[in-house]
């Protein structure tokens, strides 16, 4: 026994010994990717892996990534909660568990990819984070160099993807840390989160340079000074909706009686967002000569360009599936490409436009694509599988259109955007830049701030009217009403319907195919549900009424 | 159950003086005897039914569908479930086994206790197959030869509407009707009757002190879809030869096989929803143009025709080696060296033409893997009167090379040429290429204890250290005891006056084994990838980006288990009986928890949280009701009753506090109409056993005031109204695996004239029959082809509900076997030893209540299938084969 024990002994220390010397063995070094602190090491390193990423991530490839281009994501809850655009459950098609049903009726508790769509924003947020912690960790080791101008671009991005996730969820977290504490992460009221993001823009503006982001060259989508000017005068303009911390009881802020301090000088909300307008228009944004100019293929050296997702057939993997999803199968068989024949515009969007009377906006026939359709480059007509003419009907879209005789063709389909006939991937990748941000907006914007400040009139008039008179339409007085339906107009499908909504205060209301719902009116329903996980994570409270 | 006096394997062999003391009356051991009754291609399919708490399901019908194969249920929701196969001591997968030829395996061996694994360490946690291939013995040359043709042809599709019916009911529904004019059943359009046949020769001989053995095998199947077709070459050989006195035992093998298999099924969902759901006017003829005329109404499927065009062929080369040293050093001490080299290459061509993919696909990859595997045992053996005593050392290290590459290329002009060029396409994407590289190790220390005495008592205990490179620093170890007692109630004096009783065992085991099936390389470090091209500067380049959440903590998942069992023999061990009872508990169970963003840049982190409860009984009967010199009568059957509960999905990751959602869907809905939404079927909810049904409840049918009907949906919660998201109005309605299973093969022979007959069911589980939902609904027509009966219940609904879900139970006969030994003259018999003839019929017959297919669908891995039949299951087929074994 004795015997037995001892080489038992033996055993366990040669096994314990073994054991440390296994740790080497044990030690698995990549090959095929890189440890994080082999990647920092220069200026250039900084800008292709700090920030190289979330630029990167600004346009996107699968379903909630991406500010636009992709499905289930920012662009569809922006879009398809409005009375601009409608996806109806087509028969087998278009069902998908409700979910489309669910967004036009603002029962959002049922729309899972809320959640997505948030845990892609804070991914983004965390990214810039990590670049900030990045960018200072090698500024503090490499004392001569100028970091600036990184450090203003992953501010200003920052403060990008926070505007837009604190416009579809109100409260979100404030942190900085890439790790952030249980205490960090919790969410912040509206009106903080607000002023929070407006003096991050602030904060990175001047460090930034006076290029043009949508134009191939060194600032090729990236975040220049007149993207944070325009971004500046987004959200100053929705003051009296980001301020308001209980949305829900009936009242808001007065954004005449919020005073900002912008280049040192003191004026309120109006004054501000106006401010932010001229500056973009001195520094030579301009419209462009044709509407369609910002939407072709070619896009890049359109003048009214603030901001765009650059897109490429074989550089980029950032897809562009709105028209994808919304032409008829036929359509874009008949393009050689490939479609989903879901998402059409609203009755609303088709009387805006004046569909079939008279006063039919000239912006119908590049924004929709509605009755007969004939190729652009054969004029001959597209059919469907029985050779007849394929026929869109505007005016028939329900949201159920299951056994209706225009189950397939109902609804006008999105055109905007020239057809790429080189694009691959069903018609996804392709090489218009998708516009974000452009000065026909800021027109507008311009004109709204004035109209909010009480100095309608004759300059009112002319910013609305430059709009206008680019698509040969008629003058029009401007008034907030006249913007709306002009923001209608001139911005359909570009993923703003909600914001104008909200702001106007018309979002909670009923429109064709959507009755108000029961708490609807009283406006949770402005702000979507955040994430379980997140709640969990930091122990806060759901938004109201959800 | 202990070790059978056939495992003959690695770490059994070092034992196994310990343990013929201890004679197993496991039914868990099938032998080359079983094996050859019947006509098998598939080693697994040898062992399905024979072994309780096995189950094994092969994942579809296609021409190169793998098998899943559990031991005693799921015990981790992240991976690692696949049990450790062995063969002849070289680890592999099951894919390596499927490479065998049944003929040249000598016995499989399952090993399902904790102290049986424990030899294996975390590789064995989810159980071990040992399987032993066939040696030279000193005796006469043999050589024997293996053959079978056989047939497969189809016996059941799914009644759609023919044309004429599906003309009538898109008229009557006002919808557009595209009418070509032919009547086609687009299900037998995609079929063929499969021809099937193997062959295969072993030589074995071998004198006083060596012996050889090698064999060749030759595979040539086809499938019962279009172009399907499967061949595979394989050779084994086998020799181990004596030197310097005894001192040295040598044992040398090699294993080989190439399989190559080409399919037009590139999706299965894809394919068998096309073929069900295609207009049936539409006709078999390709257009003036040489393609498929398009139907675009039904976008979510293609013409059945042109996804046969589509070709994906997988070349599968396999090269292992492996050396054995036995060194008999004294009367007592035996040390064993033993290495063993593994090269398997995994090459996928793939080409899916423009008619079903925008731009067409070429597609080209190959995956290398390259295995290391050493260790040294010492043993020291030693009797003393009634006391036998093992003790056992082993050190042991392993590294697998994994490298591969891929690449896509897509924008063909021409479909003429497929994946042999790929260049044919213009467009090469930047995430459509790349290579990878890991090599992850292990290292194994085990130390084993074996005492026995007079053959009544024995007492084994071993400890073991695992060590993985894929965990971080302080958490690279696990240390995995276990002990296990035997009392052979029958030896004791006692016994020996009971006539009736010719054995009575009792076992008792406990034991820790770790898994880290779930653990992808790398995933405790930040490491950054390349990320895709952004413009920066003047120029495009690649960024490179964290692209998930590191775990630094992750560590082993742990199972812990008990078990303990009873066996006795009968009257002559004509009645053979065991019963085992078992109860495995897997604590810091691997999850992928959706994660807060923030505090996590990802929102999805693998962790260490949570448990899962596994318990289960196992009854075997082996019965001899007749044994004579001209008859025999073999019964056997097992009964595995398995239950499973999901413990908890929550804890502390740091500060931050993690939580499952309470209920996580596993699998949904897909096809037309069912992207997102409430189409999520089958769920893991805490404190339900993993795999749920959690739906709407449909009380029946209701109008919907146009002439058609939907589903009338309960209002479970009482809110008022019906909201059929997840915590509102569902409920848990039963679930995907099987309470019971039962193996059952009854074996007959009458002088040279023999029956086998193979039977399995499972009971007490449920199948979503998402087929007849999508299927039953007349909103999808045009577009989509409907069941026969479809009109008539005039449905127009695709809501899923408890209305489709069915009861799961089946009992199959899986295949009979009937065998003539044919009687040799004395004369004769100096040439040819034996001579056999077999007839094997698969796939006799199923009984169930289920309504659609088969039920034989995945019930048993908790992936992206479970329980749910969804437009992908294969025909239901039946074979023949004629087979004939000559030995000389």
């Amino acid at each position: 026994m004795k015997q037995i024990a001892t080489i038992y002994h033996i055993l366990l220390m040669a096994s314990l010994l073994a054991l440390g010397s296994c740790n080497q063995f044990l030690e698995d070094e990549p090959t095929d990717r890189i440890p994080a602190d082999e990647a920092y090491n220069t200026l250039s390193d900084l800008q292709l892996n700090a920030l190289g990423p979330i630029y990167r991530n600004i346009g996107g490839s699968g379903d909630s990534q991406g500010l636009q281009g992709t499905a289930r994501g920012v662009w569809d809850l922006n879009t398809f909660s409005t009375d601009e655009a409608i996806i109806p459950t087509r028969g087998a098609d278009w069902y998908d568990g409700g979910i489309w049903q669910n967004l036009f009726l603002h029962r959002f508790g049922n729309v899972d990819f809320t959640g997505d769509t948030w845990n892609y924003l804070f991914k983004e947020v965390l990214a810039c984070n990590r670049a900030l912690e990045r960018i200072n960790a090698f500024a503090s080791s490499h004392a001569g160099e100028d970091v600036r101008h990184l450090r203003a671009e992953a501010r200003s991005l920052r403060a990008m993807f926070l505007f837009y996730a604190m416009d579809l969820y109100g409260r979100v977290p404030l942190f900085t840390a890439s790790s952030p504490t249980v205490q960090e992460m919790k969410l912040q009221d509206r009106s903080v989160a607000f002023r929070h993001i407006v003096s991050e823009l602030q904060a990175a503006e001047y460090d930034l340079l006076n290029e043009r982001s949508p134009r191939h060259g060194e600032y090729y989508g990236r975040m220049t000074r007149p993207v944070v000017q325009f971004l500046l005068a987004k959200v100053l303009l929705n003051a009296e909706v980001y301020a308001d911390d209980d949305w829900t009881d009936d009242f808001r802020p007065d954004g005449s009686a919020m005073m900002w301090t912008v280049d040192g000088e003191q004026m309120n909300t109006w004054q501000a967002v106006e401010y932010y307008c001229t500056k973009l228009q001195d520094v030579g944004y301009a419209l462009a000569e044709e509407f369609g100019d910002n939407f072709s293929i070619n896009n890049e050296e359109s003048p009214e360009l603030i901001f765009t997702i650059p897109m490429d057939i074989y550089d980029y993997a950032n897809r562009f599936t709105q028209q994808f999803r919304s032409l008829h199968y036929n359509h874009a068989a008949a393009l050689g490409l490939n479609a989903e024949n879901g998402p059409c515009a609203t009755i609303e969007a088709m009387r805006t436009f004046g569909y079939g009377t008279d006063g039919q906006d000239f912006r119908l026939f590049q924004t929709y694509y509605t009755d007969e359709v004939y190729l652009e480059n054969t004029f001959t007509p597209v059919t469907l599988d029985d050779g007849s003419p394929l026929v869109y009907y505007p005016m028939e879209v329900r949201l159920d259109l299951s056994n209706s005789l225009y189950e397939t063709t109902a609804g006008a389909r999105m055109h905007k955007y020239e057809i790429d006939l080189a694009a691959m991937s069903d018609g996804q990748l392709r090489r218009n830049d998708i516009v974000l941000f452009r000065y026909a907006d800021v027109l507008l914007m311009r004109c709204e701030a004035m109209l909010r400040d009480g100095r309608a009139g004759a300059l009112a008039d002319e910013l609305l009217n430059q709009v206008r008179r680019r698509v040969s339409m008629d003058d029009r007085t401007a008034t907030l009403e006249s913007v709306l339906e002009e923001r209608m107009l001139e911005l359909a499908w570009e993923g703003w319907r909600r914001n104008d909504l909200i702001r106007y205060g018309r979002f909670t209301l009923a429109y064709t195919d959507r009755p108000q719902l029961d708490a609807d009116v009283k406006g949770y329903t402005i702000v979507f549900p955040i994430p379980g996980e997140t709640l969990t994570a930091c122990g806060c409270a759901q938004n109201p009424g959800y | 159950m202990a070790l059978s006096a056939m495992g003959l394997s690695l770490a059994a062999q070092n034992i196994h003086r310990a343990d013929t003391v201890a004679r197993s009356l496991s039914h868990d051991v099938v032998t080359a005897d079983q094996v050859s009754q019947q006509q098998v291609t598939n080693p697994l399919e040898a062992i399905n039914g024979r072994v309780a708490g096995v189950t094994i399901q092969k994942s579809n019908n296609g021409i190169a569908a793998m098998n899943a194969v559990r031991v005693r249920g799921t015990t981790s929701v992240t991976g690692g479930n696949d049990p450790l196969i062995i063969i002849d001591g070289v680890f592999g997968d099951l894919s390596t086994l499927s490479s065998i030829y049944p003929s040249d395996i000598e016995s499989f061996t399952v090993l399902k206790d904790a102290s049986e694994t424990a030899q294996y360490g975390s590789r064995g946690a989810s159980g071990v197959i040992e399987v032993v291939t066939k040696k030279g013995a000193a005796q006469r040359t043999t050589v024997t030869y293996n053959g079978s043709v056989g047939v497969t042809h189809v016996i059941k599709n799914l009644d759609m509407l023919n044309a004429a019916a599906y003309r009538s009911a898109v008229t009557r529904q006002g919808g557009m009707l595209i009418d070509r004019g032919y009547d086609t059943d687009w299900q037998r359009a995609i079929q063929q009757t499969a021809f099937l046949q193997d062959h295969h020769i072993a030589f074995m001989g071998g004198g006083e002190r060596s012996g050889y053995r090698v064999s060749l095998g030759y595979m040539d199947h086809q499938g019962v879809i279009l172009h399907d077709k499967l061949r595979n070459l394989t050779s084994n050989m086998n020799m181990h030869q004596r030197m310097f006195g005894d001192l040295l035992n040598i044992e040398v093998g090699m294993f080989g096989n190439v399989q190559k298999d080409m399919t037009a099924v590139y999706d299965v969902q894809k394919t068998f929803y096309s073929a069900q759901a295609w207009n049936p006017t539409f006709g078999t003829k390709r257009n003036s143009g040489g393609g498929w005329d398009g139907f675009t109404l039904s976008n979510q499927i293609n013409h059945p025709l042109a996804l046969m065009d589509s070709r994906t062929q997988n070349k599968i080369t396999h090269l292992s080696t492996h050396a054995k040293l036995t060194f008999d050093l004294t009367r007592n001490w035996t040390l064993t060296l033993f290495g063993a080299y593994s090269h398997n290459e995994v090459e996928i061509a793939q080409f899916l033409p423009t008619s079903i993919w925008s731009g067409g696909k070429g597609y080209r990859s190959s995956a290398k893997t390259e295995s290391w595997l050493g260790n040294a045992t010492i043993a020291w053996d030693k009797r003393v009167g009634a006391h036998h005593l093992n003790v056992m050392g082993l050190a042991e290290v392993e590294r697998d090379v994994h490298t591969g590459f891929y690449t896509t290329t897509t924008g063909f002009s021409t479909d003429a040429i497929g994946l042999d060029a790929i260049q044919s396409g213009s467009v090469t994407l930047w995430d459509g290429t790349g290579s990878y590289r890991n090599a992850p190790s292990l290292a194994s220390f085990m130390g084993r204890f074996a005492y026995d005495y007079d053959s009544r008592y024995s007492l084994t205990a071993t400890m073991r250290a695992d060590g993985s490179s894929k965990f971080g620093n302080g958490n690279k170890w696990g240390f995995f005891p276990s002990i296990s007692a035997t009392w052979n109630i029958g030896r004791e004096a006692m016994m020996h006056e009971v006539d009736w009783l010719d054995d009575l065992k009792w076992s008792i085991g406990y034991g820790l084994a770790g898994n880290l099936g779930g653990v992808d390389n790398y995933m405790t470090q930040n490491l950054l990838s390349p990320a895709g091209i952004a413009p920066v500067g003047q120029r495009l380049a690649v960024t490179f980006d964290e692209l998930r959440n590191a775990n630094p903590d992750l560590k082993w998942e742990v199972k812990r288990s008990f078990n303990t069992g009873l066996s006795a023999a009968f009257l002559g061990n004509r009645i053979i009986t065991s019963v085992d009872f078992y109860t495995a508990k897997t604590c810091d169970m691997l999850y992928l928890y959706n994660v807060g963003v923030p505090p996590f840049g990802y929102n999805k982190l693998l962790d260490n949280l949570g448990s899962m409860r596994n318990s289960g009984v196992e009854v075997a009967l082996g019965l001899t009701p007749l044994a004579t010199r001209d008859m025999e009568l073999n019964i056997n059957a097992n009964v595995a009753y398995q239950y499973n509960k999901l413990l908890s999905l929550s804890g502390y990751y740091n500060d931050y506090w993690l939580e499952a959602p309470g209920e996580v869907d596993l699998v949904n809905l897909n096809g037309a109409g069912f992207h997102g939404g409430n189409n999520h079927i089958v769920y893991q909810i805490v404190g339900q056993p993993l795999g749920v049904f959690y739906l709407p409840h449909c009380t029946g049918l209701k109008s919907d005031g146009m002439g058609g009907y939907v589903y009338d949906i309960a209002d479970l919660d009482g809110s008022g109204d019906v909201n059929i998201a997840n915590g509102k109005d569902r409920r848990v309605c039963g679930q995907a695996m099987p309470k019971v299973l039962l193996g059952s093969n009854i074996n007959f022979r009458y002088r040279q004239w023999d029956v086998t007959m193979q039977i399995n069911g499972a009971f007490g589980h449920k199948i979503y029959n998402g087929t007849a939902l999508t299927y039953m609904n007349m909103n999808s027509l045009p577009g989509y082809n409907v069941l026969a009966d479809a009109p008539e219940r005039n449905i127009h609904d695709q809501t899923a509900t408890d209305y489709w879900l069915e009861r799961g139970d089946y009992v199959n006969i899986d295949y009979v076997t009937l065998g003539w030994n044919v009687p040799l003259s004395q004369r004769l018999q100096r040439t040819v030893s034996r001579l056999r003839f077999s007839l094997t019929m698969d796939d006799l017959l199923t009984v169930t209540g289920y309504s659609g297919l088969t039920p034989m669908i995945n019930s048993s891995s908790a992936g992206g299938t479970l329980g749910v039949d969804d437009k992908n299951v294969y025909p239901v087929t039946r074979s023949y084969y004629l087979g004939v074994t000559v030995t000389f």
